[in-house]
């Protein structure tokens, strides 16, 4: 009985079940769409140092990376190979050859890392060919052609087409040199590695350094962000002799921002739902009082405290139940559309953010895993929220109620 | 003057705009390969010696009694602050091989004909110029001018020799001064104070044991 | 005018609905509040961590420096302007530093390193070395001796009490070479300072190098709300020969990193906004929809709509008035505290933050500025809103809103 009255009472006051409908809906859209774009903001915030610059995981030989030291290569053979690309966490994998050195032109001399790579595997995998600003990323056989950054290019004065001459310690320990053609110049997001950083092919650096067919470096990417730790521990415990790092410890500073910001939004979005359970109690506390006549009515009439209570908390329920679809449905549907088209961001200084090669776009994503916890979180604060001031009406006296 | 031994004593002068410092060193060559320079002045930097063996450059000093193999990422850097970089100790990329010559116009060098020799790269060769003009006296027979372009047509530096003496026996430039174009009122100078040539030589001279007794000799 | 006197007389009529639509909005206030500042203070806290571990607010060099850091393009610090800076707004403590590349070597080893002679032990504000030694102490003036970093000496296999040599490029061309015991060894969070960096006091960096008075950089820390650019261009007009930077032009992929951060949590600003706003927003729905035979009846009575219109609207503005005030004075203490008593993060942003050397704390801001516009941001939204009311009269009927 008390839910087909909890029913009808919904009907005869469409406005004000609306306005419960729609705080719920709201909160809910909003609970959601603070949890996407927090996900999406969290790819997109560390995708710039995964996709463009150390990919998720890194293999090298033990002590490599402190030295650049050309004899610790990776011990490597078919088989790892044959391994990595069966892993199915794995999406790709570059192999780079790694030595420091100098690169001279008449303007000058800087020291750089002469990373040897194959233009197909980066372009899957650092996206070197997306950083192209002149020239292009290719070297047709024999020429030998060399990549630089357009920090480096601009500190050389040197253009595409002009000439270089590139000095290097090879694994005897001879000082070895070689002239090499600018054939394309890139920019990336980070400047300071601009300018560190040349290219060339794989074969004339191994070539060059006596390494045959040795490695220094295995980039990987993964499927899913999310793979990042047992790919880790996996390949950790195939290879022991060789470092597996993730990006996280290969770039630090990286990590310190995306953490401060994770944690930061984590702390934002208890507010959120903080401010949600408020919005919603806030709206029932209204619908309440202005129900004061009519509640009083109906304990005049008669009806115990207990069965009112489960009145107003059934229609709440109802009205919820409601509202939820309403959300996940409108919810749902912004999020994917703006998971396709992406949210711009340039109101900040796009020009700024399009020079440092930083992407301006964040695109939502559907926060499937949290969803459940955000629905049964409105769910239970609109009908906890509703008791609050059914409680304190009951406890009125239904002469002084009516009187209202 | 190089592609035997020769033992000078020389003065090198870097000249900046706002300061000047003044080196007496003494230099042995054997070659292209080997050479061994010791600084006897300033006092401050009395008794460094610079080895050169073939590729490799090591450097002593006395006030830490330490020989040092440079590392690459050294080679870059200005050798003793001078205009020329301890990688230029080192390449010495040879006018002969690395560059093929063309013969042009004759010109006319401090009222002196002169031929004008140019000289290209060849493709494999590892310099960075894209090609450099020589002037040679036609009658004495010694080079009184360089200029080093980039492969833009630039000119980046220029090296002009003065004061044409004979020593032990030989008749050349004694002083040589190299000017970098874009930047105003810097060269380096390098005066020949004495030189002897052909003296014997051996290979094992120029070693990193003999570094530090050399300023003895 | 009585229409005001009218609006104040209503809200004290209906106490209940008066508070709790007060309510709502001082609830949007609070939490934009909050928001806001934490956002602010996360921020500039993570700011403040990593410019005082090293680079500082903002940086003097002699013109030309930054492009070329070599000591020729050092400087003989000026006293008189060293002192006029101190004084000038904003400035926390101004501090002297020669930095030089060089190489450090020991046996057989010789690795590429950055010399950096700090002025004094206790560089007020500064995160002082002495913070970062895991082993031995700072040198004094007459040890002889420095400190190693932590990857710097695992490369040299050095220990305290070692001697290591530095050799390396002095001032003006003379060379640069001395013997130095091992007196500590300093941990940096950034591995590329940690890789190769070696710490003594100035004046025997000065003397290593012949460089006898000279420094290459001024480095000055700012006090928390001082902003670097304005403090920079002060300075910059003090003296014509020096370049003046931030230290955004010194880190600028660190700055645009925290940029784009700082711009994703508009977005989340935004959201809350939308949710808060839709609170005040029901509690108005309601208010209208339970008056509707209250105002029907004015209307019928005779008043113009265009009178009730201004009459609801000044109501409003009181509401909004009074919430934003009270949710302004309610945040001042919560702000505060946690401004001296910050959220203490634990897990993996914990483990980050240490490990860079840097206190897991989030405290807020205090900043007058975010008070003021977040104060005026509710104070705008909730007149918007206010204005539904205006809509609603306008399309009155006052015979059917009569009927019950």
């Amino acid at each position: 009985m008390i839910v087909r009255l909890a029913w009808r009472n919904i009907w005869r006051n469409k406005m004000r079940s609306m306005v419960i409908i729609a705080s719920v809906t709201a909160g809910l859209f909003a609970g959601m769409a603070i949890m996407a774009l927090y996900k999406g903001m969290m790819k997109s915030r560390i995708r710039t140092v995964i996709d463009t610059e150390t990919g998720h995981i890194q293999l090298h030989a033990k002590d490599f990376l402190g030295d650049l030291d050309p004899t610790l290569f990776i011990q490597g053979d078919e088989k790892m190979i044959a391994t990595l690309s069966a892993d199915k966490s794995i999406k790709a994998f570059a192999k780079r050859t790694i030595t420091a050195g100098m690169v001279s032109t008449p303007n000058g001399s800087s020291g750089v890392s002469i990373i040897g790579i194959s233009p197909q595997e980066e372009m899957n995998v650092s996206g070197l060919g997306k950083k192209m600003r002149q020239g292009k990323l290719d070297w047709p056989a024999k020429t030998r052609g060399i990549l630089m950054g357009k920090k480096l290019a601009k500190k050389l004065k040197i253009a595409v087409g002009e000439k270089v001459v590139i000095t290097m310690t090879d694994t005897a320990d001879n000082l070895i040199s070689a002239a090499y053609r600018v054939q394309g110049i890139y920019q990336s997001a980070n400047a300071p590695l601009d300018e560190v950083n040349v290219y060339l092919s794989r074969k004339d650096l191994q070539d060059m350094l006596g390494l045959g067919n040795q490695v220094h470096e295995i980039a990987v990417t993964l499927h899913d962000d999310t793979l990042l730790h047992s790919t880790v521990t996996r390949l950790a415990h195939q290879f022991p002799f060789l470092a597996v790092e993730s990006w996280k410890t290969l770039s630090p500073e990286t990590s310190l921002m995306a953490e401060t910001v994770d944690t930061l939004s984590y702390i934002i979005l208890v507010i959120i739902l903080i401010a949600l359970s408020f919005g919603i109690m806030n709206t029932m506390m209204m619908s309440i009082l202005e129900r004061r006549h009519e509640i009083g009515m109906m304990m005049a009439l008669g009806m115990g405290r207990i069965p009112l209570l489960m009145l107003i908390m059934t229609e709440t329920f109802f009205l919820t139940i409601t509202g939820i679809p309403i959300a996940l449905a409108t919810g749902t549907i912004a999020i994917e559309h703006y998971a396709k088209k992406g949210m711009d961001l340039s109101g900040m200084g796009k020009e700024m953010m399009e020079s440092f090669g930083f992407e301006t776009m964040i695109y939502p994503d559907f926060p499937s895993d949290k969803i459940g916890f955000i629905i049964a979180l409105v769910f239970a604060t609109a009908l906890a929220s509703s008791i609050v001031p059914i409680v304190k009406s009951l406890r009125m006296d239904p002469v002084s109620a009516l009187q209202k | 003057m190089r592609g035997e031994t020769s033992a000078a004593n020389l003065i090198i002068r870097t000249v900046r705009p706002t300061w000047s410092r003044e080196m007496k060193v003494r230099a042995w060559m054997k070659g292209a390969d080997y050479s061994m320079i010791l600084i006897n002045a300033p006092v401050r930097d009395r008794g460094i010696v610079f080895l050169k063996r073939k590729k490799d450059v090591w450097n002593w000093v006395p006030s830490i009694e330490k020989t040092i193999k440079l590392p690459p990422s050294m080679m870059s850097q200005s050798w003793m602050g001078t205009d020329f970089t301890n990688d230029d100790l080192v390449k010495e990329s040879s006018m002969v091989t690395d560059y093929t010559h063309v013969f042009s116009k004759d010109t006319l060098i401090d009222q002196r004909e002169c031929y004008s020799i140019t000289l290209l790269p060849k493709p494999e060769a590892a310099v960075v110029w894209g090609r450099l003009v020589v002037c040679i006296d036609k009658e004495r027979m010694v080079q009184l001018h360089a200029r080093f372009y980039d492969e833009g047509n630039e000119l980046i530096n220029t090296m002009n020799s003065f004061d044409i003496k004979t020593m032990d026996g030989r008749l050349i430039p004694t002083r040589f001064e190299m000017m970098p174009s874009n930047k105003k009122n810097q060269k380096t100078v390098m005066i020949y104070e004495s030189v002897t040539f052909n003296r014997t030589m051996d290979d094992s001279f120029f070693s990193t044991d003999k570094m530090r007794y050399i300023i003895s000799q | 005018m009585w229409i005001v006197q009218l609006a104040w007389k209503n809200i004290w009529r209906n106490k209940s609905r008066t508070a709790i639509t007060t309510t709502a909005v001082s609830f949007a206030t609070v939490i934009s509040m909050l928001a806001a500042s934490l956002k602010e203070g996360i921020f500039n806290n993570l700011i403040k961590n990593i410019v005082s571990s090293y680079t500082g607010h903002v940086q003097v060099h002699l013109k030309g420096y930054q492009d070329e850091q070599v000591i020729e393009n050092g400087f003989v610090p000026d006293s008189l302007l060293r002192k006029k800076i101190s004084a000038m707004p904003g400035v926390a403590s101004i501090t002297s530093r020669l930095e030089s590349f060089a190489l450090v070597s020991s046996g057989e080893t010789t690795k590429g390193c950055l010399v950096i002679g700090l002025e004094d032990q206790e560089q007020r504000g500064f995160t002082a070395m002495a913070d970062k030694l895991i082993k031995g102490s700072y040198p004094g003036m007459q040890d002889k001796g420095l400190l190693l970093s932590e990857g710097l000496a695992f490369k040299l296999k050095k220990n305290i009490l070692d001697t290591v040599i530095i050799i390396g490029q002095g001032y003006h061309g003379s060379s640069a070479a001395g013997k130095f015991i091992v007196k500590g060894i300093v941990s940096l969070g950034s591995p590329k300072l940690n890789d190769r960096l070696v710490v003594m006091p100035l004046a025997q960096s000065q003397q290593l190098f012949a460089a006898d008075s000279i420094v290459t950089s001024w480095a000055i820390l700012l006090n928390d709300d001082m902003d670097p650019y304005a403090s920079a261009r002060n300075i910059a007009a003090a003296g014509e020969q020096y370049e003046v930077l931030t230290w955004g032009d010194i880190m600028p992929d660190i700055k645009q990193h925290i940029e784009a951060d700082s711009g994703n949590m508009q977005y989340v600003q935004l959201i809350l906004y939308f949710l808060v706003g839709f609170g005040i927003f029901s509690t108005i729905l309601i208010m209208m929809a339970e008056r509707k035979i209250e105002n029907g009846m004015l209307l019928a009575l005779g008043m113009t709509k265009l009178r009730l219109q201004v009459l609801l609207l000044c109501e409003s503005m009181f509401t909004v008035m009074m919430g934003a005030i009270v949710g302004l004075l309610l945040s001042l203490p919560v702000v505060l505290y946690l401004k001296f008593n910050p959220i203490r993060i634990s897990g993996n942003t914990a483990d980050v933050y240490k490990r860079f050397g840097f206190e897991p704390l989030f405290p807020t801001s205090s900043d007058p500025a975010i008070f003021l516009r977040q104060g005026l941001t509710v104070f705008v939204l909730g007149l918007v809103l206010g204005c539904y009311p205006i809509w609603v009269i306008g399309k009155m009927n006052a015979l059917k809103a009569m009927k019950k």
